[in-house]
């Protein structure tokens, strides 16, 4: 086996350029590359409009979190090679990315399979928060219904 | 037996404690992670607000608030772990 699999979380106040996570999974083995970029929507909430997102983390354990997850995510899809995911921390205007995460695998099949696991845990168990900033100067802190303990947690 | 913890806030637990980080002496152990939480609750009441909706995380790994026991060591990281919103 020639690259050794490569699991990266980059947590940044930094403008995400996508090539950046895309060349990171890049490998010979590998015919395809699975991208998910997550982007700051324009929503009106209660006739508020969002205006930006402003994201912190729980950094060290976002991490361990995020080694479990490419563990997981192996052992479900054996063949992919290399993840990659930068999320912003900060602020974040509307339009912007929040998330760029990219997945390669010899064939299609593990990375497309592999990067809707990998968005969906992500916001189950990685400790990352966003506050929703209005136009009116108020913000709310959400909760995505993945979560567990949530309000509105699925299932 | 009783030990010195870091404990770190976030997102809306940041704004109803007034306090990002501090450390915590005296926190008995081992301790029910409901007696933990009680013992935040205490420091800073309006903590309850999150009840229900809150885990906590105890070196970096998270604990449901219940009869769950955890053992505290000097310096080991506390966590309040509002709902989660990545990505």
């Amino acid at each position: 086996m020639s690259d050794e699999r490569r699991d990266i979380l980059k947590l940044s106040r930094d403008w995400l350029p996508v090539q950046d996570v895309v060349d990171a999974v890049s490998s010979a083995s590998c015919g395809s590359i699975s991208v998910f970029i997550g982007t700051t929507r324009e929503d009106e909430v209660d006739g508020r409009k969002v205006v930006g997102l402003e994201y912190e983390a729980y950094e060290l354990m976002a991490q361990s979190e995020f080694i479990k997850l490419c563990g997981d995510i192996r052992e479900r899809w054996p063949t992919v090679t290399h993840i990659c995911v930068h999320h912003r921390l900060g602020w974040v205007m509307v339009g912007e990315a929040s998330v760029v995460m990219a997945i390669s695998s010899p064939h299609r099949h593990d990375s497309q399979q592999a990067i809707n696991h990998c968005i969906s845990q992500l916001k189950a168990n990685v400790p990352i928060w966003k506050k929703e900033v209005y136009d009116t100067q108020e913000a709310s802190w959400k909760e995505n219904s993945e979560c567990p303990w949530a309000a509105v947690a699925e299932g | 037996m009783t030990s010195q913890v870091f404990v770190f806030y976030f997102a809306k637990s940041v704004e109803l404690t007034g306090v990002k980080q501090e450390e915590v002496t005296a926190v008995p152990t081992p301790i029910s992670s409901r007696d933990l939480w009680n013992l935040l609750v205490q420091r800073h009441p309006r903590l309850s607000i999150l009840q229900g909706q809150v885990v906590l995380a105890v070196r970096q790994q998270y604990v449901d608030i219940g009869d769950q026991v955890v053992t505290l060591g000097d310096g080991d990281e506390v966590a309040v772990v509002p709902p989660l919103s990545g990505g």
